[in-house]
């Protein structure tokens, strides 16, 4: 049997139809993704599964609902003017700091996506509340759209919370315990390296125009930060720390409730804005994600469905063994393009079997890492389309070439230790 | 295409166009929700779940159980299938057990759709069929459900970010909370699954259950498969039938059940009740990551190209030639079971259970599955069908 | 918690509806359409 015929020939159908749809035809790309699998069914002989293609969209459900919170959120703290007023406060407090800035601000960054395990509430939480902070002090709008975008990425691989190990580990029967070390190793040097990379040069060689920057920062300190006005962050931080932090005791309200609550509690801050107009505007912004992530379930749907799927992974596991690292450092972010959750599902999982022997938990955080880079894959590339909308810029395509070298460096570093494994292990445990 | 200008009427035309899909998809969604229709053999008590544990009545966990006694006392032994839906030499086997079983001595206790929940739907983005479909020996075709791991989001939503096993604290990924084998040995109070694990081990206890299996299937590049997984209590009865399993030249892998990883019935049955539980696995292609194209042809006979490509790269744990039939599936399962039967008496002369009608593995692996179900009874009158 | 859940989706699924109608790029409103397909039938349990 020609192992390229006919899952190959569908795969080609599949790209070419996306390709064809969102750059030629200039299509949203959730169309495009959506026509896409639909050619794949109708070349495949399955006609328009409808059932299938509905279903698959239910992949997202839950990543939607925290999209759309998470933004309501953030419009919401934008809109009574907290954001502007934690800027300024950082930055009177530590720009003559500028290593421990750098550093410091990487780690916020990463902090709400580590206790929810997700990059694009790290990016529209303190990713959002850094960005004017950079900006102002000189870092250019394209560098800090990719450090937060990256920093986004390492919370959501750092422990406590890590959704891609967590798949990884289920599909094998691991539970998710004693990852917390090795996730440490995976993530923190690198966001390291990410600050001294993208943050830090421009910091230390800031010499602006003082008497201009004073002025700035008088503008955003319009809204004096009270504790009061503050209450908003102080509510979330406390939400998603509890379930975090006390498991069992805390309420399990999940991401979309504890963001809404959170924007509802900005009601107590004594600020006016219009919650109707916020809150569509925020689903608005969030639109072009939301579908592509409609398109992304239906085209992983019909990929099962007519062979694609199984094709790319076994074509990958095929590799020579010096090239399987090489495809594990390849195929996890490309496959990362229709979401880092679904390539640590559909690759990660069979590349820690193909692994085994191996010190398990370590590969497992590892490939985690790998597959976080997913999260700059396009077209759904959320943590690169959000980075791009919190610093204001309309192309995230000009964000991603920045994201390049911490990008391939995260995939280095992450194959560094699976080869590394058993010195690793012996090291941490 | 940009230039394309949207107004109220298209945005009108489009929820339409909305409404009918969604219409339809419904339609196919809702049908998953018809239950599956068993002719138990004579002999058989239809029960429910909920009458070992009340607090299941009128949800949709509850789930039947039917019990067969024989004339002469003995052990009791639970046959369970449907723990996961998505694997369906488990429920087809007992399902076999209900329709063909002839209890002479001891008792004979059949769940062939244990996560009910499971059945009634399908998981986003596995490409699952919905349906099985099998001829009879007098023509007639029955059919089965193709369901989820998982118990069906309606009823268990939203899934947390992280599932915490309540008696162990053990952190799992959050939608391990909708998997009934993660969930034992329930609490009273939980959630559905949780309470639905509960109910089993009131079963095992109020009905002494000695003998209890757990029939699953994994993927055939999983380690634990063409196996069987005993608790500490199990292990000698089951050291003794997979020697003579070998002799049957049905090989199989025989692990002792982990004590870190817990939530699964062989060790939660095991350690919270007095029965010796065993779980089986057989290799299901149409469930593993590396299957190329997923229909039902693919569940009945586990042919699959990448699966083939995968066996000479040699990723797998089964030997594989190209399938891995339905009727090979249910075949060792029920092989398996039919020599704990038949070894039981030896190992416990009081626990002893005699059985007869079950079709060997040879006789399925000739005739197919289909050949040992009951055709339907009429429509006015259906015993047994369950709800 | 799912009534709550099936309240947030509700939320979402009209603010969806109001971006919509107020959309003047027809293509955009083709993506809000993809996304209330999942949104309707969860809101009625159906899915
Ligand atoms: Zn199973």
């Amino acid at each position: 049997m020609d192992w390229f015929w006919p899952e190959g020939f569908y795969t080609l159908v599949m790209v070419g139809v996306f390709v064809l749809g969102a750059f030629a035809l200039k299509l949203p790309i959730a169309v495009a993704m959506s026509l896409a699998a639909v050619s794949g069914a109708v070349v495949a002989g399955d006609g328009i599964p409808l059932r299938h293609l509905v279903e698959g969209t239910f992949g997202y459900l839950d990543t939607i609902l925290i999209i759309a919170s998470a933004m309501i959120f953030m419009k919401t703290v934008e809109r009574i003017g907290l954001l502007e007023a934690v800027a300024a406060r950082m930055i009177r407090r530590f720009r003559s700091f500028p290593l421990l800035l750098s550093l410091g601000i990487l780690l916020l960054i990463m902090v709400p996506g580590m206790i929810t395990g997700s990059s694009t509430a790290a990016v529209l939480t303190t990713g959002a509340l850094v960005a004017p902070v950079l900006i102002r002090l000189g870092v250019p709008v394209l560098k800090t759209a990719a450090a937060i975008a990256m920093g986004a990425i390492y919370g959501m691989i750092a422990p406590p919370i890590n959704l891609p190990a967590m798949i990884i580990g289920g599909g094998i029967d691991m539970p998710y315990v004693g990852f917390a070390l090795p996730l440490l190793l995976c993530t923190l040097p690198l966001a390291v390296v990410t600050a001294l990379l993208l943050v830090y040069p421009d910091l230390r060689r800031f010499k602006g125009d003082e008497v201009a920057l004073e002025e700035q920062l008088r503008e955003m300190e319009r809204t004096p930060l009270t504790p009061r006005l503050f209450l908003p962050i102080l509510v979330l931080v406390v939400l998603l720390g509890g379930e975090t932090f006390l498991p069992g005791v805390w309420p399990a309200l999940g991401m979309p409730l504890d963001f809404l609550l959170a924007a509802l509690s900005a009601f107590l801050t004594g600020r006016r804005w219009n919650l109707l107009e916020t809150a569509t505007s925020a689903v608005e912004d969030t639109l072009p994600v939301m579908g592509i992530l409609m398109g992304v379930g239906m085209f992983i749907q019909v990929m099962t469905l007519i062979g694609v799927r199984g094709f790319v992974v076994v074509s990958a596991l095929a590799l020579p063994a010096w090239l399987l690292y090489v495809g594990i450092a390849t195929s996890l972010p490309l496959f990362g393009a229709v979401s880092a959750f679904g390539a640590a599902s559909v690759l990660g999982v069979p590349f820690v079997l193909a692994l085994l022997g191996k010190n398990e938990i370590i590969v497992a955080s590892a490939l985690s890492l790998i597959a976080g880079l997913g999260d700059l894959m396009p077209p759904t590339a959320l943590a690169g389309i959000f980075a791009a909308q919190v610093v204001g810029e309309e192309n995230y395509f000009r964000v991603l070439k920045h994201c390049v070298i911490p990008a391939v460096l995260t995939a280095a570093w992450g194959i560094a230790i699976i080869l590394g494994a058993s010195f690793v292990a012996g090291v941490l445990y | 295409m940009k230039i394309l200008r949207g107004t109220p009427v298209t945005a009108l035309v489009l929820l339409v166009l909305v409404g009918a899909v969604s219409f339809l998809a419904a339609r196919e969604f809702l049908a998953m929700r018809v239950p599956d229709v068993v002719v138990p053999a004579p002999g058989y008590e239809t029960h429910l779940l909920s009458e070992w544990e009340p607090s299941l009545k009128g949800t949709p966990a509850d789930t039947p159980v039917y019990i067969q006694a024989g004339s002469e006392p003995g052990g009791t032994v639970l046959v369970m299938g449907g723990t996961h839906p998505n694997e369906p030499s488990s429920s087809l086997t007992a399902v076999l057990f209900l329709e063909r079983a002839r209890v002479n001595r001891g008792r004979l206790v059949v769940i062939p759709f244990a996560n009910i929940m499971g059945f009634s739907h399908n998981d986003p983005q596995e490409a699952s069929p919905q349906r099985l479909h099998f001829t009879l020996a007098d023509g007639s075709v029955r059919t089965f459900k193709y369901g989820s791991r998982a118990t069906n989001p309606i009823h268990a939503w939203p899934a947390p970010d992280v599932y915490i096993h309540p008696q162990s604290g053990q952190e799992l990924s959050g939608k391990e909370k909708s998997n009934l084998n993660r969930a034992h040995p329930g609490t009273p109070d939980g959630d559905l699954t949780s309470r639905l694990a509960y109910g089993l081990r009131q079963l095992i206890v109020k009905e002494k259950i000695d003998l209890a299996f757990d029939l699953h299937e994994a993927s055939p590049e999983y380690p634990v498969v063409n196996a069987m997984v005993a608790h500490e209590r199990s292990m000698e009865l089951a050291a003794m039938v997979v020697m003579e399993l070998e002799g049957a030249g049905i090989p199989m892998r025989l692990e002792p059940s982990p004590k870190n990883l817990r939530g699964l019935t062989h060790r939660e049955w095991g350690d919270f009740t007095e029965t010796m539980p065993i779980l089986l696995e057989t290799a299901n292609p149409s469930q593993g990551r590396l299957r190329g194209r997923t229909d039902e042809d693919l569940v009945l006979t586990g042919r699959d190209k990448c699966y083939t490509k995968a066996a000479a790269l040699g990723r797998l744990f089964v030997p594989y030639d190209g399938s891995q039939s339905i009727e090979l599936r249910v075949a060792r399962h029920t092989a398996t079971v039919k020599t704990f039967l038949d070894m039981l008496g030896l190992f416990d002369e009081a626990k002893e259970v005699d059985v007869e009608g079950i079709p060997t593995y040879e006789e399925l692996l000739g005739q197919g599955y289909g050949a040992f179900l009951t055709p339907l009874p009429l429509k006015d009158a259906s015993p047994g069908s369950q709800g | 918690m799912t009534p709550i859940y099936r309240g947030i989706v509700a939320l979402v699924l009209f603010l969806m509806l109001r971006c919509m109608f107020r959309e003047k790029d027809f293509w955009k409103q083709v993506t809000g359409a993809l996304v209330l397909i999942p949104l309707v039938l969860r809101l009625l349990l159906l899915k």
